[in-house]
Formats: structure tokens, sequence, C-alpha cells
């Protein structure tokens, strides 16, 4: 018979999830328990695991049309419409920013403080800003989101226009080749993974960053029914049920970067898997 | 094709077959710290024949490489002049006839190999038929058949560097020139490089332009060795290389051979 390793069991990465996973389950129950007992709210604030499970599946309605998940996703799909819109208008103008910071050494000192300054302003001091400048919430949303996007985006992608080895452009150089080659052929190419690193790190803070807007201004979202949610102008599990889905809305906007990632990145895939003549190689 | 096929004819005459000529050049890099500035080069004077094989080599700091740069126009010379057929450096770049090796094989990772290959092709907006022949031949030669959809990180160091040497020969330059390009393998691999670059030559007709710190494989390759002394970087003798051709490996045990080396050896001066 085998020996059990447990040494390899405990090291794998799905121990480490499902006790991360059980420790926050055994925490929260703890801590629903004592709020329950405490009660000093007309509904628990913190109610158990199950009953938020539960608050999904009920057909109560919240308000005159709606039960909690109708009303949850609606929101959801308003909030990821901004965030969306935002990002990818955000990421365009990033990437575009990085082209010219690459390009011109004066943009680069020209633009660079300035756009750090930029992210140093707190979104919900810039929120109201942006929304006496657009005069429409859901105009003020998507700037906001584009505002968190663009930054990560165009210092990632700039970062790798500068990391090109100088012989890779000395190469290009020597051949004469044009500057629209060089930026088609060697620079961007490059630095798509730079830029991922940086639609990565912009996806999550886009959507986080238009919750956290929402909860500052009417006009729907999810924020905004959280913290009607938390004011208890509606059932609380409506909170709970947004904090969830945020949560998991987070993580699959990163995912759906590594899955693009994958999916337009020219460099080969892991090694074990590479090299096995695909479309793209048949042009040569 | 027939106008540029011209050119060479009464350059020929003009210059009396040499295609590159240097004189009196200059390479100085002021220091930024606000010391000294060092004289990479002073007063250079060389001509390269037409089809010529000529090795610059040399210890570290010799300027060797800045000597191969100033004639492929990535080095500014500080004075003096460089004519390459009777025109500048820039000009010869500009009109594509230099094929450069460089001493890492500064392959693109995210094409394969026979992509590598292609892409000069491609910034020459040669058609795709010619192009795909055209890399299939030189693949060919450097002895790379079945490795054309390989990525570089999948190929080993020698084959990265036969990959580098079907690129700057794939748009059949005029004038090869070779940074060290096989200073980073290991001696087998490099020998046998070595023999196949002859045979590449023999068959391409080009002239080569060699920089190598490796005294025995610039005698092996080379018509002419050139050595040069470093503080400040300068040609201390030219040694010509009278071993009869095609030469193969086992001309390095012959006392002809090692006579050449000592003697490229003695030539070094304050090293």
């Amino acid at each position: 018979m085998k020996p059990v390793n447990w040494k390899k069991i405990f090291a794998s990465s799905i121990w480490v999830t499902v006790a991360w996973v059980v420790g926050l389950i055994v925490v929260w129950e703890i801590g629903a328990t004592i709020v329950a007992g405490v009660k000093r709210t007309p509904e628990n604030v913190l109610p158990h695991l199950y009953q938020i499970i539960g608050s999904v599946f009920s057909t109560q309605k919240v308000n005159s049309s709606q039960t909690a998940i109708q009303l949850v996703l609606s929101n959801a799909w308003v909030t990821l419409a901004r965030a969306g819109i935002g990002f990818m208008l955000g990421a365009s103008i990033g990437f575009l920013l990085a082209l010219l910071m690459s390009r011109f050494v004066a943009v680069e000192k020209m633009l660079f403080p300035y756009l750090m300054i930029i992210q140093m302003i707190p979104i919900l001091g810039m929120a109201p800003i942006v929304l006496a400048i657009t005069k429409n919430i859901d105009k003020s949303r998507i700037v906001i989101a584009a505002i968190l996007t663009f930054y990560p985006v165009a210092t990632n992608t700039l970062s790798g226009f500068k990391a090109v080895e100088k012989e890779k452009r000395e190469l290009m150089y020597s051949y004469a080749a044009s500057r629209f080659d060089i930026y088609r052929k060697l620079l961007i190419p490059y630095c798509i993974p730079y830029l991922f690193t940086g639609l990565k790190i912009a996806a999550p803070m886009a959507i986080t960053a238009s919750i956290l807007v929402d909860t500052l201004q009417g006009g729907g979202g999810l924020g905004c029914m959280m913290s009607q949610s938390l004011k208890h102008a509606m059932t609380i599990y409506v909170f709970w049920q947004i904090v969830f889905l945020s949560a998991i809305i987070g993580i699959l906007s990163y995912q759906l970067m590594v899955w693009l990632e994958k999916l337009v990145s020219p460099y080969p895939k892991e090694l074990k898997n590479g090299g096995t003549g695909k479309a793209k190689e048949l042009e040569a | 094709m027939q106008a540029i096929r011209k050119l060479p004819e009464t350059d020929a005459v003009v210059n009396d077959g040499v295609e590159i000529k240097i004189e009196n050049m200059s390479v100085r890099f002021s220091d930024r710290t606000g010391g000294g500035a060092i004289d990479a080069l002073t007063n250079v004077s060389l001509d390269i024949r037409q089809g010529e094989f000529v090795s610059l080599v040399g210890p570290s700091g010799c300027g060797k490489t800045t000597l191969l740069r100033a004639i492929a126009d990535l080095q500014e010379p500080t004075s003096g002049s460089i004519t390459v057929r009777g025109q500048t450096p820039r000009e010869i770049r500009l009109q594509k006839k230099f094929g450069i090796v460089f001493q890492n094989p500064v392959l693109y990772d995210w094409r394969t190999a026979r992509r590598n290959v292609c892409m000069p092709m491609e910034l020459m907006g040669i058609p795709k038929q010619q192009r795909t022949a055209t890399v299939s031949e030189m693949l060919d030669m450097v002895n790379l058949q079945g490795f054309g959809f390989k990525y570089p990180h999948q190929l080993s160091g020698g084959m990265q560097q036969r990959v580098g040497i079907a690129r700057a020969l794939a748009i059949k330059p005029e004038i090869l020139l070779m940074d060290e390009p096989f200073s980073a393998l290991d001696e087998f691999t490099k020998e046998k490089l070595n023999e196949e670059l002859l045979s590449i030559w023999s068959k391409a007709k080009k002239t080569i332009v060699f920089v190598t710190h490796n005294i025995s494989e610039s005698v092996f390759l080379s018509d002419r060795v050139v050595v040069l002394s470093p503080h400040p970087g300068r040609i201390s003798a030219i040694v010509d290389i009278t071993l009869p051709r095609p030469r193969h490996l086992a001309v390095k045990d012959t006392p002809e051979f090692s006579a050449l080396v000592s003697k490229v050896r003695n030539s070094f001066e304050g090293v």
C-alpha cells in the first residue's frame, strides 16, 4: 500500500482554498449567532448563510414588482453596463496614451505625473465633480470607471514598451523598418502581456468603483440598492446578495481577462502544448 | 532589379573591388558621469573587399563591436568616414543590404522559427508565396528542416542562432555583419556552426564581417583577421589567412593553422 503523503496533500492549493472557505463559514456563523442574540435592529443585519441562500430563492416581493434576486440582478445589469462601457473606454484611452507616451518622450514627461495625480484623488471626492460636469448619472459612472481603468492600463502598457530589449529594436532599425511596422511587428505584440496585467488589475476595480459611486447617488445600480437596504428601506438580504454577487462578478471579470488574453495573445502557450502547428503559423 | 545590378559594376571600377572603406575613423564615447571620454576607436583605416570574409578579433574593450556597429549604421563615428559601395552606411541600411546577426539570437518569442525568418521579408513587402519558399530554402540552408514550427524557447541555443542566421540571409543581403554570433554556444556546437557558416558563405558569396574574441575561430573562418587592441581601441595588425579552401575542422590540426593562430596572438599590443 502506498503511504499517504499528508505533507503533499496539505500543500496543495485545493486544501488551502477549502481551509479558507471552512474557516470563513465558521467565523461567519459565530458572528451571526452573536448578532442574533443582541437583536437591536428590526432585522438581523448579519443573517446566517443559509438564510441568505434561502433569500435568493424566495418568491416574496421586496418592492412593488420584484423579488430580492430579481431586484439585485436587474440592478447588477445597470452597474455592469456602466462599468463595462467605462472599462472599455478607459482601456482604449490607456492604451492610446501609452502609445503616445512611448512615441514622444515629451508627452510622457508632460502627462505622466498628472496621470498619477488623477489617481490620487479619492473616487468619492471625484464622483460629485464628474456628475456636476456630465449632468447625467449614467455618463458620470462610465467616466469614473474609465478614469480608474486607464491608469493601470497606461502604466503597464508603457512599461511593456520600455522593456523591449535594445537589440530587438536595433534589428528593426537595421532593416529600416517603418515606425508603423515597428509598432505592429515588435512593440505591440511584445507589450500584450503587460497590457493584460493592466487589464486584470483594472477590471475588478472598475466594477468596485462603479458600485461604490452608486452608493453616493441615486439612479439605480448595485451600490444604490445596497445603501437603501442598509438603511432598512429594503430587506437586508438584498444587501448580502449584492455583497456576494459583487465578489463573484469581480472574480469573473478577472477571469474574463485571463481568458481574453489566451485568445488574443500571440505568445505560445506552455512548453508542453506549444509548437503544434496552429492556424497562425501557417502564415509563414 | 536591373537598375540595382548595374551599380556594383561601376562601383567596382571606381573602388577596385573594395566593398567597405573605412578611413581614419574614430569613435569617442563621452562619459556621462563627467569623467574623461573613452576612445573606443582611434584612427581606424580598413578596406574590405567584395566577397571577403574578414574577422575583427580582440579582447573586450578593443572596439571590435563598435567598429561593426559603425559599419551597420548603429553607431555614428566621431570623425573619419565609412563608405560602403561608395555610399554611406545609412544609405546602404535604408536599401536593406545589411544582414545582421547579433550575439544573442534576438528572436521574437511570439513567432515560430519560420515566422522569425519571414519577418524581414514582411517588412520589405515581399509577396507571401515567395516568402514561404524563401523561408523553406533558408531553413534548409541552416539545417533546420522540421523545426520551422517550433517557438524559440523550444529550440537549443545553437538552433536559435541558426534561425538568426537564416533570418539575416533571407533578404539576400549584400553584406553580412556578425557580432560574436557563436560566443554563447558550447565548443562543439560552435565548431559545427563554424563549418556550416563557411559552407553557407561559399554558396551565398556575401561579404562577411565577423566579430569574435576567439582567435582559433577567426583564423579558421577568415580570409583576413583584423587584430584590434584596447586603450585606445585601434588596429594593431592585419593577418592574411592563407589556408586553402574549402576548409574543414581537420585544418585546425595542421602546423600552418597553429602558426597563424600564434601570429594573431602575438599581434596584440598592451593586453
